[in-house]
């Protein structure tokens, strides 16, 4: 096993599909730090406590016309309460810092970024195979087809830890650069309960960045663990690698608008999509569907790898190879 | 004690939809023994090796390699068995050594075999390039190589003169006798071309429309058509010279074919010379494969 896997890198690496998303990384990087870095400049000139009331001032008028729908406003209420939690503890809410834009790096890049760039490093570990005509000898090799497709998804979960991990310290070198480099044991809060549209503060607790960060990335993982699954399931289903990116581009963006538009629908939080932000609603944004805890998303996501991969085997191995 | 049979066809189907693509289809092949499998375009014989290397999960029938039911035993069925399917497809992005590198990995076989390899089908100049700037000829003898690796008992090779000039045709055709004889290899090899099956092959089998028609040792399946074409000056008095020495004719305006052996010609050709008959051109008439399958399917067209 550890033969074909060592196969199955080397593909993906000199196929340049690891360096593409290198590559896709630094760029968005250095964009969104450059961003920050300005954003630091103009908040120093600024009193954050001005800012923060502002934005409570601002949600409460909103709530207090209530033309918005239920869920709405109160994922609006919770967030003033948030607010408040802050300027109670005098602490500044999302100061630029190296740490933090790390922390935030997981956040942000979770429910898109990260999960397109798993699309791309795995929509062709199997449909280009047969599109180049290569299935042909891989699979009159004497080496069971469960084994090869075996091989395929631990290199493929493999380079979705390995694009985590390069996305994580390209984030902590790039944003170096240019922003306050300390703050690893700066205070975060996290346990924010909106559950049944109120905001529980005993719930909340306080972590040291780093411990945060931690908890954040480890979640992030388990989602991109789930998408690489599926990923895997899509190059098997289809046979151009273009085809395979498509979908996965399509449910990404389709599930993520469909939980805007229409939060009322409730059947919308069974998309893996809903569930994908993990690191996200962790840190305290409400989720689209007030029924989702943590439990249910971790169960979800695993519910979706599981089936993607018993119709990825169930094809695979059963499959007539034509020319 | 004899070697088992390396490989054995038995009855192998393959329907798709209601559409039979391949027919009850049985052979079988010895060691040593170099087998041709020989049918036009589209005759299924593509669709017979994807089932012989376990591609294709045939509808009927069992293929059996040195003793093991592919189906049964697949790893230890397909650890005897080198093969290229259709084109020689290998990783184009790959150095050549890299590709044997991959394949000698799921073999579990060490990297040394990879130079010897190599040097069978003289391509040890050449293995350190991508293969994408390989010429066709090239991958065909990358893709020998890759099968040659783990010394299999049986080689399939799908058509693999494709894309080869004269002089790599003679190299391989001699490259696989020689395995045959010497290490007592048995290699399956298909074509539509009659002419490569008859230099290469001891036995061949004739396919066309998912049936075998014919199947024997070359020599029986070609000698009763030994024919030569002769261009002559004066086509009605070279007919009856050779219908006088008791030869069958068949006459064109500036033409005649004549059922004669190469070694035979010679005698005939001094009589047309003593009778006056200029001659400007003989050779030897090389069967069509069209000829072979109508002479095979008693002239009727066998749709």
């Amino acid at each position: 096993m550890l033969n074909l896997i060592h196969n199955e890198t080397l593909k993906i690496l000199r196929r340049r599909r690891f360096a593409v998303v290198i590559g896709i990384l630094f760029a968005i990087l250095a964009v969104v730090t450059y961003s920050q870095y300005r954003q630091l400049a103009f908040r120093a000139q600024r009193n954050w406590r001005a800012d923060v009331q502002e934005r409570i001032a601002r949600g409460e008028n909103m709530l207090r016309r209530g033309r918005i729908n239920q869920n709405w406003s109160q994922s609006v209420r919770a967030e003033i309460n948030r607010l408040q939690f802050y300027l109670d503890h005098d602490i500044e809410p999302n100061r630029p810092t190296t740490p933090l834009f790390v922390r935030n790096f997981a956040n942000v890049a979770g429910f898109l970024l990260l999960p397109l760039l798993i699309a791309i490093l795995g929509s062709d570990i199997v449909s280009a195979e047969h599109a180049e005509g290569t299935d042909k000898l891989l699979l009159t090799r004497p080496v069971r087809r469960w084994k090869v497709l075996s091989s395929k998804l631990a290199t493929l979960w493999i380079f979705a830890t390995l694009t985590l991990l390069c996305g994580a310290l390209m984030a902590y070198g790039i944003s170096a650069l240019a922003l306050p480099r300390r703050g690893w044991t700066a205070p975060t809060f996290t346990g924010f309960d909106f559950s049944r549209g109120a905001f529980h503060i005993e719930a909340v607790r306080q972590l040291p960045l780093w411990k945060d960060t931690l908890i954040a990335y480890g979640l992030e993982w388990y989602a991109l663990i789930a998408v690489a699954s599926i990923a895997l399931m899509l190059s098997v289903l289809f046979r151009s690698s273009a085809a395979a990116i498509g979908t996965m581009l399509a449910a990404l963006i389709g599930g993520t608008i469909l939980t805007r538009i229409s939060p009322d629908w409730t059947a919308g939080k069974y998309l893996f999509v809903s569930a994908l932000p993990l690191a996200d609603y962790y840190s305290g944004s409400p989720p689209p569907y007030p029924d989702m805890t943590m439990a249910f998303d971790l169960t979800l996501l695993a519910v979706w790898a599981a089936a993607a991969l018993v119709v990825a085997y169930a094809l695979f191995l059963r499959r007539d190879v034509f020319g | 004690m004899s070697s088992p049979t390396a490989l054995v066809a038995d009855n192998l189907t393959k329907i798709i939809g209601r559409r039979t693509i391949v027919d009850a289809v049985s052979f079988s092949l010895d060691p040593g023994e170099v087998f041709g499998f020989l049918g036009p375009n589209g005759a299924g014989k593509t669709t017979t090796i994807r089932m012989l290397v376990g591609l294709i999960r045939p509808t009927a029938g069992s293929v059996t390699i040195c003793g093991v039911d592919l189906r049964r035993d697949f790893e230890k069925a397909m650890r005897n068995v080198g093969c290229i399917v259709e084109n020689p497809d290998l990783y184009r992005f790959l150095t050549g050594r890299e590709n044997l590198e991959h394949f000698a990995r799921m073999l579990g076989v060490k990297t040394s075999e990879i130079d010897r390899v190599a040097a069978l089908v003289s391509l040890a100049h050449r293995l350190d390039q991508r293969v994408g700037t390989y010429s066709l000829g090239m991958r065909q003898r990358l893709g020998i190589a890759q099968a040659l690796l783990g010394d299999p008992r049986v080689l399939i090779l799908d058509e693999p003169a494709n894309g080869l000039d004269p002089a790599g045709i003679r190299e391989i055709r001699e490259l696989l006798r020689r395995l045959a004889r010497e290490r007592g290899m048995s290699v399956f090899v298909s074509s539509h071309l009659l002419a490569e099956i008859e230099l290469m092959c001891d036995r061949v089998a004739i396919i066309h429309h998912g049936t075998i028609l014919r199947e024997g040792p070359v020599r029986d399946l070609i000698s009763s058509r030994r024919e030569m074409e002769f261009r002559v000056g004066d086509v009605a008095r070279a007919a009856e010279i050779a219908r006088e020495r008791g030869l069958t004719v068949r006459a064109d305006t500036d033409r005649l074919w004549i059922s004669i052996d190469e070694n035979d010609a010679p005698p005939l050709v001094a009589a047309f010379a003593a009778a006056g008959v200029p001659l400007f051109h003989a050779s030897r008439r090389v069967d069509t494969l069209e000829e072979m399958f109508l002479q095979a399917t008693g002239g009727e067209t066998v749709d």
